[in-house]
């Protein structure tokens, strides 16, 4: 029972920064890709002449950020189009899986091709569990530094929410959701689902001239994590979230507790977005593999195995003082 | 009134029902019936991101909670020119993959038809106009003008606006007529 040999893999106590790159970069892209698009309007009229000089200096800018990535801007600019919701990458679709489940349940019948742009998320949904939701996910990006604010707001004396609601309502708006869609014949959990809503509301405050009706609900869903529940939205009502964990319970990359390492300190559980139990091996299906408890185990106790079921529960921490007063004689010579 | 009216789209059950629209708009070209476009479409915006003329626009919600982020294109404002990459680039097969060629287009874009306003227009009133001839992307096959070039519209015509967008009179003597069916 040595602990020398259950070291976790060094890197991946930076996974964390790792993921942080990733959101803000797909954030990022969200941004970008309207600008691209009204650039490339003014490409195709070529109306340079016609622009005001803030246009100008906008198609300027475009213009010497693209030239080195386009041979010909009418066709390379078209490459990397859509969002989280689905995206085309150089003619290659990809969907996510609740457009998938929604589609169907509107036209109550199976479009193929569709289907086939949302197996790749299906699949590294099944191997990866949440993953969407810690990694990809436009909205987690705002609603986690909506939690940072909480912190900030909690030292400034204001009460930010706390509560605990049942996380089995998620599952509930899901299945609302798809009937809703299926009875109307029109896909309404589009419109419930906080990444397709930002990737909607981005291009259209951008490209559009503003923010429609999406962007109301977002917000509403920031304040209902900041006054009632933190990270709320993700954990009880996301229709998205309750999808990738079903397909993700019985993933094959979890993270897991080293019990000899774990010295009791609970700062994983504190640091949990999803509010989880990862002190008690408590993950399920709920866990979206963020690793933020990895990044922040002072005794490198937290990481990443291939199993397809968590631990049950391994009790105190072995370099913990519970388990140190349990154990008080053993072992000593 | 609005609630009231997206409440009843929302109870017009199956399909079908929820397509009476209340505003004169267009899909974009290739786009299905109006049922089976809103059961397939799932509102992603890649069709808008992609319009190089940027005239596709999205509902939000003065057409009912059905169509809700749903594209269309008002041609008054501008007109589609179609290049059908909206079709090449929609996941669902909402708007229909259609090849940019004259036959392909007038066989699989049904948006509308153009509707000549004779009291309106200038060439059936001593003058000769014949802008929406020139605007028109298939002359003389959808639109072919008469004496004092007076525009007449064949049943070729797919509907894209073009010459609605370009007609000097205010209001506009041709207007396309939608095709909801």
């Amino acid at each position: 029972m040595s602990s020398s040999n259950r070291k976790p893999f060094f890197l991946w106590r930076h996974l964390n920064k790792l993921r942080w790159l990733v959101l803000s970069t797909v954030f990022a892209m969200l941004v970008i890709l309207p600008y691209v698009h009204v650039y490339q309007n003014y490409v195709s009229a070529h109306a340079y002449d016609l622009l005001a000089p803030s246009e100008q200096r906008f198609y300027d800018l475009m213009q010497t950020l693209t030239e080195p990535l386009t041979d010909d801007p009418a066709e390379d600019l078209d490459a990397i189009k859509g969002n989280t919701w689905s995206g085309t990458f150089w003619g290659f679709k990809l969907s996510d899986p609740l457009a998938a489940a929604g589609q169907m349940a509107a036209s109550l019948k199976v479009f193929g091709p569709f289907l086939l742009t949302a197996l790749i998320p299906i699949l590294a949904t099944l191997l990866l569990g949440r993953f969407y939701c810690g990694w990809i996910c436009p909205a987690t990006f705002l609603y986690e530094l909506n939690s940072n604010l909480a912190v900030w707001l909690q030292k400034l004396g204001v009460r930010t929410g706390h509560r605990h609601l049942d996380r089995r309502l998620k599952y509930v708006v899901l299945a609302l959701g798809l009937v809703l869609s299926a009875a109307t014949g029109a896909v309404l959990v589009a419109a419930i689902y906080p990444p397709a809503i930002i990737g909607r509301e981005i291009y259209y405050a951008v490209a559009l001239g503003g923010f429609g009706a999406g962007a109301v609900f977002f917000v509403g869903t920031l304040l209902f994590d900041l006054l009632v529940a933190r990270r709320g939205f993700c954990r009880y009502l996301c229709p998205g979230g309750a999808l990738y964990s079903l397909l993700g319970r019985y993933r094959l990359f979890r993270i897991q507790r080293i019990v000899e390492n774990c010295n009791d300190c609970a700062k994983c559980n504190a640091v949990c977005e999803f509010g989880l139990d990862p002190l008690r091996d408590g993950f399920g299906q709920e866990c979206n593999n963020c690793s933020a408890c990895i990044a922040v185990c002072p005794t490198d106790a937290m990481t990443f195995r291939v199993r397809f079921t968590d631990q049950p529960d391994q009790g105190p921490g072995h370099l913990g003082r519970q388990y140190r007063k349990q154990h008080a004689g053993e072992g000593r010579s | 009134m609005q609630l009231i009216a997206a409440a009843s789209t929302l109870a017009a059950a199956p399909a079908g029902a929820a397509a009476t629209p209340r505003l004169r708009y267009l899909r974009p070209p290739g786009s299905r019936r109006e049922p089976e476009f809103l059961a397939r479409c799932i509102r992603c915006g890649q069709c808008g991101e992609i319009c190089p003329n940027r005239c596709i626009s999205y509902f939000h919600g003065e057409n009912g909670l059905a169509s809700l982020d749903t594209p269309y294109i008002i041609p008054r404002d501008k007109g589609c020119i179609l290049c059908m990459k909206c079709g090449q680039v929609c996941p669902t097969g909402a708007i229909a993959p259609i090849e940019r060629t004259a036959e392909a287009i007038m066989a699989g874009v049904r948006m509308g038809r153009a509707h000549v306003d004779t009291r309106l227009c200038l060439s059936y009133q001593g003058q000769t106009c014949g802008v929406c001839y020139r605007a028109c992307p298939l002359p003389d096959v959808a639109l072919y003008v008469g004496m004092l070039e007076q525009p007449h519209v064949t049943d070729k015509c797919v509907g894209c606006g073009l010459c609605e967008r370009a007609c000097i009179q205010m209001p506009q003597a041709i207007r396309i007529i939608p095709d909801y069916s």
